[in-house]
């Protein structure tokens, strides 16, 4: 059995130095603190919230109905800490190999954290995380987030989830016109089937203009255990300020066996139109490349990532309420002898209550 | 497992009937890119200046606006934890949640 030693590789080493030193250096930079106002007089409560959802999925003919359900829970204490577990159970239905309507039951748990804001400047969090690489799986992945329900092809190229801590932040530079955030990660090895991480290192360093409305960064992930992988990814997110409109493209490439790839999103509310304002337009195109020379057993293993995949979608959202979303997605996957239509549609519901009976009186 | 199933799924019809029927309640007049519809915050605390709620409004249509659409507002206390939370996901600024959490409570 190998024996892998407590020691993060350098380019993780590099990236908590310039995290330290900015941490460090961002009051002079930004010249001002933020003063207390009256809104620290408000004590957070505990909040249950989430969303459930029932989708219908048709991937290439073959047909899912799959319920869901993925509360969150968060419950702060005192001024400093926030404790946050989100869960996540799927039943999904489909015809099995004797033509029977079955289902499978599955669940996992997303993150249980505990967060620790230290300063202004930095949060510092202990337990299962979301893995901070690029913006799509710690931001959009929630099916009431999310504009188009088929995801990217690029996801399970980097470990989605961590095991241990991670220090995160963000501050103005530049006067206003600047919001740097950071974040920067050790995770440790899991096997256990809820809980399941690999042991790697890593972060993100991102730019956003609230001005212009442009985000942009860059993240990077070293696995410290097989084959030792690393993984550089890119992100820009762009809302023009006259349309309502969002631009948004990530960028990931892998050193190892898991390929490359990239997709760019874009989300048209049509707002401007009175009988119309409660429907969003998103369309995405992605493109996946497989790692060169895998061997027949290594493709069979990676499954959708041991080939070439171009993909386009298209999707509608419509918004009964805030919380309330219909959603209907066609996608088209062009893979060598892999060719499928990917058809989606379903509600989502996104739910926010109070713990405690009267947890939300002040 | 098939009563598991059964129970699944009827939350979940349950829940999105719920949301329905609560939606079918609720004001016509609920404005899409703006949070609209919840409870004020506890007249203890001082009013916002116009200049900062606008601030705050902005600072709202910036960082939350980039990932989803405008939720309603919820109650002060609630809205906090919320603040909280999004502020670790999103990376928020400690001035920007200081902003966007009195634009939401306003």
């Amino acid at each position: 059995m190998k024996v892998y030693l407590p020691r993060p590789g350098k380019a993780a080493r590099l990236c908590l130095l310039a995290i330290a030193l900015m941490v460090v250096c961002a009051p002079a930079a930004n010249g001002q603190d933020t003063q207390p106002d009256s809104f620290d007089s408000i004590k957070p409560t505990p909040v249950i919230t989430g969303s459930t959802a029932y989708f219908s999925r048709v991937t290439g003919g073959q047909w899912q109905d799959s319920p869901s359900i993925s509360p969150l829970l968060l419950f702060p204490i005192g001024n400093k800490l926030l404790l946050e577990a989100k869960g996540a159970s799927t039943e999904t239905w489909a015809k099995n190999a004797q033509g029977d309507y079955a289902g499978n039951f599955t669940y996992g748990l997303a993150y249980a954290q505990l967060d620790f804001i230290a300063s202004r400047y930095m949060t510092v969090t202990a337990g299962k995380f979301v893995t901070p690489f690029n913006i799509y799986s710690e931001r959009l992945t929630p099916n009431w987030i999310r504009a188009l329900q088929t995801g990217p092809l690029t996801s399970p190229v980097t470990s989605n989830g961590s095991l241990g801590g991670m220090v995160r932040g963000g501050f103005p530079v530049n006067g206003q016109s600047v919001n740097l955030t950071y974040a920067a990660y050790f995770s440790t090895n899991n096997t256990n089937h809820i809980t399941a991480t690999d042991r790697s290192s890593g972060g993100r360093l991102g730019f956003f203009l609230p001005g212009p409305r442009l985000e942009f960064g860059g993240s990077y992930q070293q696995v410290l255990q097989a084959d030792r992988p690393h993984s550089a990814g890119a992100y820009v997110e762009w809302q023009p300020n006259p349309l309502p409109l969002t631009l948004r493209s990530e960028y990931v490439r892998s050193s190892g066996i898991k390929g490359s790839g990239y997709w760019i999103e874009s989300v048209y509310r049509l707002s401007q139109i009175p009988y119309l304002k409660r429907l969003e337009l998103a369309g995405r195109g992605q493109q996946f490349f497989a790692a060169p020379n895998l061997s027949a057993a290594t493709i069979k293993k990676l499954g959708a990532l041991g080939r070439d995949t171009n993909e386009g979608d298209a999707g509608l959202n419509y918004y009964f309420r805030s919380d309330v979303r219909a959603s209907a997605t066609y996608g088209r996957q062009f893979a060598l002898g892999h060719d499928a239509n990917l058809w989606v549609f379903g509600m989502t519901w996104r739910f926010v209550s109070p713990l405690l009976p009267s947890g939300g009186a002040q | 497992m098939r009563t598991r199933t059964l129970l699944l799924i009827i939350v979940t019809a349950g829940v999105l009937l719920f949301a329905m029927a609560s939606w079918a309640k609720s004001d016509s007049k609920e404005k899409n890119d703006a949070p609209s519809g919840g409870t004020s915050a506890s007249s203890s605390r001082p009013k916002m200046d116009e200049a900062s709620r606008l601030e705050g409004e902005k600072r709202f249509r910036a960082n939350c606006g980039r990932c989803h659409a405008a939720p309603s507002k919820f109650q002060p206390r609630m809205t906090a934890t919320i603040i909280r939370h999004m502020r670790v996901r999103a990376t928020i600024t400690d001035q920007d949640m200081r902003l966007i959490l009195g634009y939401m409570t306003e």
